[in-house]
């Protein structure tokens, strides 16, 4: 079996220097960046608000992504028969999942407002031109074949895709299926009334709505394999400090990337 | 003619007195969920309403509805049948056959017109060929006669669903009373077969205030489907303290345990059972030991199997263990990342193996 090869790939930081990102988001606010040597900036990717949303939805998906197995499918009870008031098991875990998803709900809205707020790697814009093409070059480039994919600073294109459709949608649909079911005893409070109605669109029955919610939950949690991998696999090759800048916010490039920024104002 | 008569008159005619007729307002206000204070809204009814006359169909049905329907203890089958509504036409209750019975749906479409509810029990097959009824196929038959009908009720899962005759592969073609009914309100009762209550409390409303009761975003009355099985459950307590029956052969099962794990479906199921339970209050299947089977919910013949916790894939009639499935994605997802993984570290040293 023959590996297509990728040129200058594994020199790290110097590489891809005649291909730039035709996705223009310009408009939006740049990263701050400090000089480190000659050729090497340090540059801050990852605001301090997206990096707390980050680690928020980490937490809560993994708290959420527990119980809610349990919830499922209740693996440990009680070894010895007892009756139902010396324990609250399931009503505990129960309570911890909703009090997570309302953190999860609450944590994604805030990075719904950084989406227009933050700087222009906070964002994504489908629609802009290049982003699509890009995208394809992404998949090649993943696929280990010839390819013109562009360094980029913040997410790939593909990258950016995959957070609409899982962080994004997926998250929305979870949200609305989890209100659902949450509401399902109280359907005429106010609280009841304003989310009742959504099981219309998965089809009216309370099964339906319940399945959704597991399995876009199972889709999460590949999105979460493929994303750690992912992130590992760019900080190895790249030598960037992908996986340090979620902590720190900080990725070390090379100066070309700032050259792009001006290229851009010109 | 006996139709003319008001409700009381027809209660007192049968020997009942006063007394009695206000009891039985009472016992019916509190089956309607109506608060004390309205008895005497019903009891007014009662007094100056008449009866309501009712074609039953029966279409791709077993009958079962109709069995569930003469077993209401509160009100009683009788005062329903006899009192409340005038059954012009059943297949199972009505004395006459033949070309009698079909002349009293006539006589009833052309003397109470816009008067009369139909009652639907079964589904309505898409191909003419399955159901043949007085040589008129039943969709023409379901047509014709709920043309001039003031309301139609959808006794049973299979005119409110579809049922068992539109469980996977829907041979029939089985659809629903409301895909072919459009033009007129219908109730929809679901249950395989409905509580005997709630048949017969839905038609005593409709006597009591002449007006359709309260629905819910499916069509459903709410006095009956405001809630889950799960919300009302007497085992609920169990699933709460996270005690659950695991096998039917198990101590948890003799403790009363909730039946969570061996499929009870009551947390996706709305209905009444476990508030007003069966045979006149007698139990209902939880209490009995079994899981709900989720009979009174869309498709719950292709949501099973009955006695295991399983997701439906959304627009499909196929189910699957949700966790099982979802690991084994995982899984797939792990082993396919270490070997790009792999893939990535064979093609890093090629290329610096060339560089150098």
């Amino acid at each position: 079996m023959s590996i297509p090869t990728i040129p200058n790939s594994n020199k790290p930081n110097v590489h891809h220097e005649h291909i730039h990102s035709k996705i223009d988001l310009s408009h939006r606010p740049e990263a701050s960046y400090e000089t480190v040597s000659d050729s090497m900036i340090k540059i801050y990717v990852w605001e301090l608000p997206v990096r707390i949303f980050h680690w928020v939805n980490a937490l809560a998906i993994l708290l959420l992504m527990v119980t809610g197995i349990y919830i499922g499918n209740p693996f440990v009870s009680a070894s010895v028969q007892e009756d139902a008031y010396y324990s609250m098991l399931m009503g505990w875990v129960r309570y911890i999942h909703f009090f997570s998803a309302f953190v999860f709900i609450a944590n994604l809205i805030f990075r719904w407002y950084w989406v227009f707020k933050g700087n222009k790697y906070a964002t994504s814009n489908p629609l802009k031109r290049g982003f699509w093409s890009e995208t394809f070059e992404t998949v090649k480039f993943y696929a280990l074949m010839k390819n013109k994919k562009p360094h980029y600073v913040g997410h790939n294109p593909l990258a950016q895709l995959a957070y609409w459709i899982f962080i994004g949608l997926g998250s929305i649909v979870l949200i609305i299926t989890g209100l659902f079911l949450y509401v399902e005893p109280q359907p005429e409070s106010l609280f009841g009334s304003a989310f009742i109605w959504t099981s219309l669109l998965f089809g009216g029955d309370s099964f339906t709505v319940r399945s959704l919610h597991h399995l876009v939950a199972w889709g999460i949690m590949v999105f979460i394999v493929i994303h750690v991998y992912l992130s590992f696999r760019e900080d190895w090759l790249e030598k960037n400090g992908t996986m340090s800048s979620i902590v720190t916010g900080f990725k070390t490039e090379s100066k070309h990337v700032i050259e792009d920024q001006h290229d851009e104002e010109k | 003619m006996k139709q003319e008569k008001t409700i009381l008159q027809e209660v007192l005619d049968r020997g009942f007195s006063r007394r009695d007729f206000l009891k039985m307002c009472t016992a019916l206000a509190a089956t309607l969920g109506l608060d004390y204070s309205q008895t005497n809204k019903v009891v007014n009814a009662m007094e100056t309403k008449k009866r309501v006359p009712v074609i039953w169909l029966q279409m791709q049905d077993c009958t079962g509805c109709s069995e569930s329907f003469i077993r209401s203890s509160q009100p009683k089958t009788e005062s329903v049948l006899l009192e409340m509504i005038s059954l012009e036409y059943s297949e199972v209750l009505s004395a006459p056959s033949g070309h009698y019975a079909e002349k009293s749906i006539k006589d009833v479409m052309e003397k109470y017109k816009g008067e009369y509810i139909v009652v639907v029990e079964g589904s309505i097959p898409s191909n003419d060929i399955y159901l043949m009824i007085a040589g008129k196929s039943a969709r023409k038959e379901l047509e014709h006669v709920c043309e001039n009908a003031a309301a139609v009720l959808a006794y049973g899962s299979c005119s409110s669903w579809g049922g068992v005759a539109a469980a996977k592969p829907n041979p029939t073609g089985a659809v629903p009373v409301t895909d072919i009914i459009k033009n007129k309100p219908v109730i929809v009762v679901p249950g395989c077969p409905p509580i005997a209550e709630v048949m017969t409390g839905v038609i005593a409303h409709y006597v009591t205030f002449g007006v359709l009761p309260e629905l819910d975003h499916l069509g459903r009355p709410k006095a009956f489907y405001r809630h889950r099985i799960h919300d009302k459950c007497n085992r609920r307590a169990y699933f709460d303290a996270g005690l659950f029956v695991e096998n039917f052969d198990d101590e948890g099962s003799k403790q009363g345990y909730c039946l969570y794990k061996v499929g009870c479906k009551g947390p996706t199921t709305y209905n009444s059972c476990a508030e007003m339970r069966w045979n006149g209050g007698v139990s209902y299947p939880i209490q009995s030991g079994n899981p709900c089977i989720g009979c009174s919910e869309k498709d719950f013949w292709d949501n099973g199997p009955f006695f295991t916790r399983v997701a439906k894939i959304p627009g499909t009639q196929t189910t699957i263990n949700p966790d099982v499935v979802g690991a084994a994605v995982v899984g797939a997802t792990i082993a396919g990342v270490a070997a790009h993984g792999a893939l990535t570290a064979l093609d890093k040293k090629k290329k610096e193996s060339k560089d150098k």
